[in-house]
């Protein structure tokens, strides 16, 4: 059968065909500009030879180590409703090592020591550790290695960089300490000229000790798309509208599939954005989990906060969180946070918090938390 | 056959406005300044744009997703260096996938190399405060240097556009003399002013104070990016009515409120200066940005 397509659908098509011919047309431009570029630079440094150059500049040794960082958190808290109510310690202890490869990718690894709850005892872990791509093509990059899931706004953080103690509590019912995997992900910044656009696909083992998702003994992966919408409102205010959808084997080695919704909104004073600064985030969870005796159960977290920056150092977060239970709709839980930061530098901040958190199903929970983050050394920046 | 018509228009109309899209270098620069002179040597070859404004403190630019694209289509990227744009524009140029105008590519140009660089730390120990390992990243603000970037651009142009090496150039040493016929003016207006004490925020102003020859006797951060402290307020208002000091310079990402302080305790004016171009409306290129500070601080210092 002879397909008819439309006219429209043949402009487009000649269209992309001109852009990949011109850009191919462009990039052998650039090879012989490049050895013209040779020769000219070869012809210029001997005809410079007679020309007054200023005395090299003093600069640090260069140096192929990559960038190392330690951050400490300390951290301690009382909580009612348990046998040992106060705690103290050092959290958790990260050690960062950041570089370019090469040419064509960079690797990012952080290690982390952290205390087990339980025991007490401090045990050795790769938090993440990964390899991106710097150079692929049609504006592609390629994540391999274990990394922080693109999931929303919260997953991808490292825990020290929010500007809160506790993980929201729907987050924490339907993701724990976060989906932190090992696998593959392309992101592809998508060529749009009115806002940024970047869709991100993963395919990875599969999460331990996730409330919602199992890694499967089978050939069930883990599998999340997330597209990250950013429009500049003004030069003062973003908003970024993010989706995600995830799919993978549950405790009852079934499928379980969560949609995620993201939306943030910043407002940050360009002459004055160090003093001042407003952020409201919000996400939602719509989960869909099969468990035994075809019994499917759909249930529903979110959180939203603001964050009011009043000062150069002095920070104020707000939150609320509704959460079911990924296997149970029918449980219910609301909690209240207020945190209060205060940022001596960029490299050292004390953030105290207080929470409470009702159930229909267990008594009221209160919790003040303290923290003190330091880092020393050469720590990436974090993302907007 | 309107529908036809009207389909033939938009991809000429595309296919035109490409074309002289094409033609022209594709430049972001990190600051202003970069973009003044990336203009000034490019002139009609280039297409310029600057992540960060004038009136913005170039060492905490938010890296905003939407920088992304412009670094994306970018032929050329220039950078201030020395560890200045740190914390925003590393994340923002791996995350560009464009791999022209990475570190080590033609496209990437360092506008401080060879540049004499003030302030190179022997000791590097963040409890002085928020220091540069290669020293004071400031080096714009001397006019002098402004000739080195200008070279550095330059070369960094020629690289990408070889055919147009003799325009570059000449664009260069058209530049270079204006910088020193105006530094002739500059310095005949600060002459008087010679060896003027003055109090700064921020530890910025080294090659502007060396260059016209004032004297800063003092910061109002105790160390770099720590804010001022009550401690350190009474240390300046002495410093200021020991030295008889007229003037406390400042930059437009700054509050004045303790500035205020020392203002209303000595009599002494706070001047906001322009630490890049396009901080004020007036300030449309790099020469107006010395035209505006040598006549601000001139007005401050009588």
């Amino acid at each position: 059968m002879k397909s008819r397509i439309p006219c429209y659908i043949k402009v487009i098509l000649i269209g992309i065909t001109l852009s990949i011919s011109e850009s191919a047309f462009s990039q052998n431009d650039t090879i012989s500009k490049s050895d013209s570029v040779l020769l000219k630079q070869i012809e210029k440094q001997m005809n410079s030879q007679d020309q007054s150059q200023k005395a090299a500049p003093t600069r640090v040794a260069p140096s192929t180590l990559p960038d190392i960082s330690v951050i400490g958190d300390f951290q301690t808290s009382y909580k009612n409703n348990t046998k040992h109510n106060f705690d103290a310690g050092i959290n958790e202890a990260e050690l960062s090592l950041q570089s370019v490869v090469d040419p064509y990718a960079r690797a990012d690894f952080f290690f982390t020591v952290g205390k087990d709850p339980a025991t007490g005892k401090f045990t050795f872990d790769l938090e993440e550790g990964y390899l991106t791509t710097l150079s692929l093509p049609a504006h592609l990059q390629l994540k391999v290695g274990k990394f922080r899931s693109a999931l929303g706004r919260i997953n991808p953080v490292h825990p020290h960089a929010l500007p809160f103690i506790s993980l929201p509590t729907a987050y924490e019912n339907y993701f724990g300490e976060g989906i932190n995997d090992e696998g593959a992900s392309l992101s592809w910044l998508i060529p749009n000229s009115l806002f940024y656009q970047e869709l991100v696909l993963q395919v990875t083992d599969g999460p331990i000790d996730n409330p919602s998702f199992s890694r499967s003994v089978g050939n069930t992966y883990f599998e999340l798309a997330h597209l990250k919408n950013f429009f500049d409102l003004s030069s003062n205010a973003t908003l970024e509208v993010g989706l995600s959808g995830m799919t993978g084997e549950n405790t009852f080695n079934l499928r379980s599939n969560i949609g995620a919704f993201d939306l943030t909104y910043k407002w940050k004073p360009v002459q004055f954005n160090t003093y001042k600064s407003f952020t409201w985030q919000s996400e939602a969870y719509f989960s869909n989990a099969n468990t035994p005796n075809d019994k499917v159960v759909n249930s529903f977290g979110m959180y939203s906060f603001i964050n009011f920056q009043f000062t150069k150092r002095l920070f104020f977060t707000g939150m609320y969180s509704y959460s079911n239970k990924p296997f149970s709709a029918s449980i219910y839980e609301n909690s209240y946070s207020a945190t209060i930061g205060w940022y001596a530098t960029e490299f050292q901040k004390i953030e105290i918090e207080g929470k409470t958190t009702s159930s229909n199903v267990e008594d009221e929970q209160n919790q003040v938390l303290l923290r003190w983050i330091f880092v020393i050394g050469t720590h990436g920046a974090h993302q907007y | 056959m309107k529908r036809k018509l009207g389909i033939a228009v938009i991809i000429l109309f595309s296919a035109v406005t490409s074309a002289l899209s094409a033609n022209k270098i594709n430049v972001v620069t990190t600051t202003s300044d970069l973009r003044s002179i990336t203009e000034l040597i490019g002139k009609d070859k280039v297409d310029v744009t600057s992540i960060a404004t004038g009136y913005q403190n170039p060492h905490f630019v938010d890296p905003k997703p939407s920088y992304i694209i412009k670094l994306s289509r970018a032929d050329m990227f220039v950078t201030v260096g020395l560890d200045l744009e740190t914390g925003w524009s590393p994340q923002l140029l791996s995350s560009s996938r464009n791999t022209k105008i990475q570190k080590g590519s033609n496209g990437y140009v360092d506008a401080s190399v060879g540049v004499t660089l003030l302030q190179v730390p022997s000791v590097i120990n963040r409890g002085e405060g928020d220091i540069h390992i290669f020293g004071n990243p400031h080096y714009w603000l001397d006019p002098v240097n402004g000739k080195q970037i200008a070279r550095n651009i330059c070369d960094g142009l020629e690289k990408i556009s070889p055919e147009n090496k003799s325009f570059f150039e000449e664009n260069l040493i058209a530049f270079d003399s204006k910088i020193d016929l105006k530094l002739k003016d500059w310095t005949q207006k600060m002459a008087q002013y010679k060896g003027a004490k003055i109090i700064a925020y921020h530890n910025e102003w080294v090659y502007f104070e060396q260059r016209f020859g004032l004297t800063i006797v003092d910061f109002m951060e105790p160390k770099p990016g720590i804010p001022p402290t009550p401690t350190q307020l009474v240390k300046i208002i002495s410093e200021v009515k020991s030295n008889a000091i007229k003037v406390i310079i400042s930059s437009p990402y700054f509050t004045t409120s303790s500035s205020d302080v020392v203002s209303q305790q000595t009599g002494a004016k706070t001047i906001i200066l322009a630490t890049s171009v396009g901080a004020f409306d007036s300030i449309k290129d790099y020469f107006d940005l010395f035209d505006y500070n040598i006549d601000k601080l001139i007005q401050g210092l009588k």
